[in-house]
């Protein structure tokens, strides 16, 4: 008898142990950066955290907003930011692969900026760490934008309106690489999507989403093991891994993740895009040789295209049914796409709107 | 009088056949979000997913060292209970009754990058509200006994996926499947629970000792251990048994839910045939002498297509002459095994269909442990997209023992089987 007190004790102090021990986990999770501790339950977006060197201004959003959509950054003023990530596109492109000047084809596909705030890495192979390292890149890049980072600085400092705006936003008139770089990502802080149905289901909303969705979630999260990648408010891990994807040129493979750090095992691993918003910005993965969700959820449930030594070993046959795949394609395609209206309606800036 | 008999035969029965440490960690999916099945093809059978973040030290596979550790997240603590209605028939007569089977305590995480632990824990309850053993010689009613079933360290990728190190005491890994993580509640693998005459080693038990493993890209499987072999007892000899069991997996997977998986396995052992030994040494050991050899060896197979999984298990095992008090000029011989054809279907693998056929083929002139066992088994989980943690179980086997004197009998549950 005494044993059994002393279980029923032992449960009556565990299970609320368990619930708080739940609750400070979380909380830590959304105060610290959230990707060092690894996966983490599906939920809302935590807000966004800017960097104590690049704080949210509302005037340095607004200049930020017009150096994304301002084509006179590029090389032969043809190119912006939104040439390739676009809102209409899912903040992507139509793809496959992005065009740049003078019609040139990168090798991938341009990864959205919606919800870019939260990943820990930029670009598919994480070459920068912060956005406001990412937005340098493009500019520079001979087959994107062509531009060189002097000649885009002359261009910006030859228009009196952004060196005004520059000086009230940043306190001087000279441009530099780094404030237009801030100002763009400050811009990108703001694209963020949270208000989706499944957004609203997590609230509380038990009508937010259909039947079918609902039972795509169930998939999404157990047996697809999508969440094992795709996690948390984010839906997506950060990190890189090589799916066993077909390659654009067989003869002449991305390595990926590997040009960054060299270690063998990111040969092929390209970052896990978040799942937020994935209906608009078909076709998929780094070189768009997914055209559709089916094509994407058949890749999985296969174990990847190929017999890439490399690849995952999160890869897997799934053994997913019709049903099942039907399921995962309602929620990724209705589930996850948000209606925020901030990010949603945001219409490129006329040229005879920007700065003169 | 009969039906008393039939009633204590039952639970005896039930008693030593159900799982006792049956496996199915629910803190993971709670440390993760994930659900049930992000691991485990239904719960509690692990898919390929899962038994990688086995073999990876409860990490998931590539992610090592980018999780949160124990000390980071919630208590790692889950519980997995069994209940039902439970209906049995032998020669003897019939009983029926509801049974609670226990409870199991559960406690496994990561406490640093590659280091990590599991700890399987079965209170010993006395009301005689579970599964009752009758009245002990202490004269108090036990409904389960307290026993220490896992608690092992996990050293995992020494050299990559190639070594990892498992100390402490643990279900070893020759066992190509688990018992811990079948389906079924009131059958088990009847060849894991075989006893020879005079020797008690049993291929079941959970043991104490060191365990090597690993696996390799084109689909290679090892686990190669060096054990006391006397299942939680203090080792009764200074002898250690070792093992090996080797897989090969053809095509994606690792033939739990894909692929097409065969194994060969060895396990060769030690027992005194002279109990208690002179020298109790500090672990409360004692060295037996006279040790003989018994051996287990077999073959296994797990065939996949779509979610139908096929897993094969043969056996045959050899003991000394020595432990023969049967037929002290011979040696004992005998085989067994089981073949299992397991269904997922519905949503999610929310429903679980299962046939299994068990047997056991001793010498002639011990027919008495002869076992043909035919069971079959159907499963649903209730729960929503965060967890389908609750299965409701019906099960029932036909289990003919004996040849000359054969002994029927027919067992039914249906019941709830649930972890959180």
């Amino acid at each position: 008898m005494k044993k059994l007190k002393f279980l029923i004790v032992f449960f009556l102090i565990l299970i609320p142990c368990l619930l708080s021990g739940q609750n400070h986990a979380v909380k830590a999770i959304t105060t610290v950066n959230a990707h060092s501790l690894g996966p983490q339950k599906l939920d809302n977006l935590p807000p966004v955290i800017a960097p104590l060197n690049n704080p949210q201004t509302t005037l340095k959003i607004q200049l930020g907003k017009q150096l994304y959509f301002d084509t006179r950054l590029s090389k032969d003023n043809t190119i912006s930011c939104a040439t390739c990530h676009n809102p209409a596109m899912g903040w992507s492109d139509a793809g496959p692969t992005s065009s740049g000047i003078n019609g040139q084809k990168g090798g991938r596909r341009a990864p959205p900026v919606s919800n870019a705030a939260y990943a820990p890495l930029q670009f598919w192979d994480g070459r920068a760490p912060t956005l406001e390292e990412q937005a340098k890149g493009p500019v520079a890049n001979p087959i994107e934008m062509g531009n060189t980072h002097e000649s885009m600085l002359r261009t910006v400092q030859d228009i009196p309106g952004y060196v005004k705006e520059f000086e009230q936003v940043f306190g001087t008139s000279v441009v530099t690489v780094d404030l237009v770089a801030e100002a763009i990502a400050a811009f990108e802080r703001t694209i963020v999507t949270t208000d989706s149905p499944f957004d609203r289901y997590v609230r509380g909303d038990d009508q937010a989403l259909t039947k079918l969705e609902k039972q795509g979630l169930e998939i999404f999260n157990g047996k697809g093991h999508c969440t094992a990648c795709h996690w948390g408010g984010y839906f997506s891990d950060g990190r890189f891994h090589n799916l066993g994807v077909n390659p654009t040129d067989p003869s002449n493979p991305d390595l990926g993740r590997f040009v960054v750090t060299k270690d063998s095992a990111d040969l092929g691993a390209f970052k896990t895009p978040t799942i937020r918003d994935v209906a608009l910005r078909a076709p998929y993965m780094h070189n768009g040789s997914e055209k559709t969700l089916e094509d994407v959820v058949d890749l999985y449930n296969k174990g990847g295209r190929t017999g890439d030594p490399n690849i995952s070993p999160l890869i897997l046959p799934l053994g997913l049914t019709k049903g099942e795949k039907k399921a995962l394609v309602a929620f990724m395609t209705t589930a996850m796409t948000s209606l925020n209206p901030e990010v949603a309606n945001v219409k490129p800036i006329p040229a005879s709107e920007l700065p003169k | 009088m009969k039906k008393l008999i039939a009633l204590v035969i039952a639970i005896g029965f039930l008693e030593m056949i159900l799982p006792s440490d049956s496996l199915a960690i629910p803190s993971f999916a709670r440390k993760y979000g994930f659900n049930c099945n992000m691991c485990h093809t239904s719960y509690t059978k692990l898919n390929d997913f899962g038994q990688r973040f086995r073999d990876n030290g409860y990490q998931i596979p590539g992610q090592q060292g980018k999780e949160k550790n124990v000390f980071e997240g919630g208590p790692p603590v889950a519980f997995r209970t069994t209940f039902g209605y439970t209906a049995y028939k032998s020669d003897e007569g019939t009983a029926s009754g509801f049974t609670l089977n226990g409870l199991d305590l559960l406690s496994a995480g990561v406490l640093h990058k590659n280091i990590s632990f599991l700890l399987i824990y079965t209170p010993r309850i006395d009301v005689p509200s579970g599964s009752y053993l009758g009245t002990d010689s202490l004269n108090s009613n036990i409904s389960q006994e307290g026993s220490l079933e896992s608690v092992n360290l996990i050293f995992s990728n020494i050299i990559r996926d190639v070594l990892n190190i498992r100390i402490g005491r643990f279900e070893p890994g020759y066992h190509s499947f688990s018992s811990k993580r079948s389906y079924y509640l009131i059958q088990p693998y009847e060849v894991y629970n075989m006893t020879t005459p005079n020797n008690s080693y049993t291929f079941d038990d959970n043991q104490i000792g060191i365990e090597a493993s690993g696996h390799f890209r084109f689909g290679f499987k090892y686990a190669a251990g060096f054990i006391n072999g006397n299942g939680g007892n203090p080792d009764n000899n200074n002898y250690k048994d070792v093992y090996l069991n080797v897989m090969q997996t053809i095509g994606k997977g690792d033939g739990q839910s894909a692929g097409q998986r065969i194994g060969l396995f060895i396990y060769s052992g030690w027992q005194p045939m002279t109990l208690p030994g002179t020298v109790i040494g500090p672990t409360g050991s004692t060295n037996g002498t006279g040790n003989k050899a018994f051996y287990r060896y077999g073959a296994t197979g797990s065939f996949n297509w779509q979610t139908l999984n096929l897993q094969i298990m043969y056996m045959k095992g050899t003991d000394d002459k020595a432990f023969n008090t049967m037929e002290p000029t011979m040696k004992y011989n005998y085989s067994g095994g089981f073949v299992e054809l397991d269904y997922a279907g519905m949503l999610n693998n929310r429903l679980v269909a299962s046939a299994i056929y068990n047997w056991i083929t001793p010498p002639s002139y011990d027919s008495g442990r002869e076992i043909n066992a035919y069971s079959v088994l159907l499963r649903y989980y209730l729960g929503h997209w965060s967890a389908v943690n609750i299965a409701m179980h019906m099960e029932y086997t036909n289990r003919v023992t004996g040849v000359e004197n054969k002994s029927n009998e027919n067992m039914f549950l249906l019941g709830l089987d649930f972890a959180m």
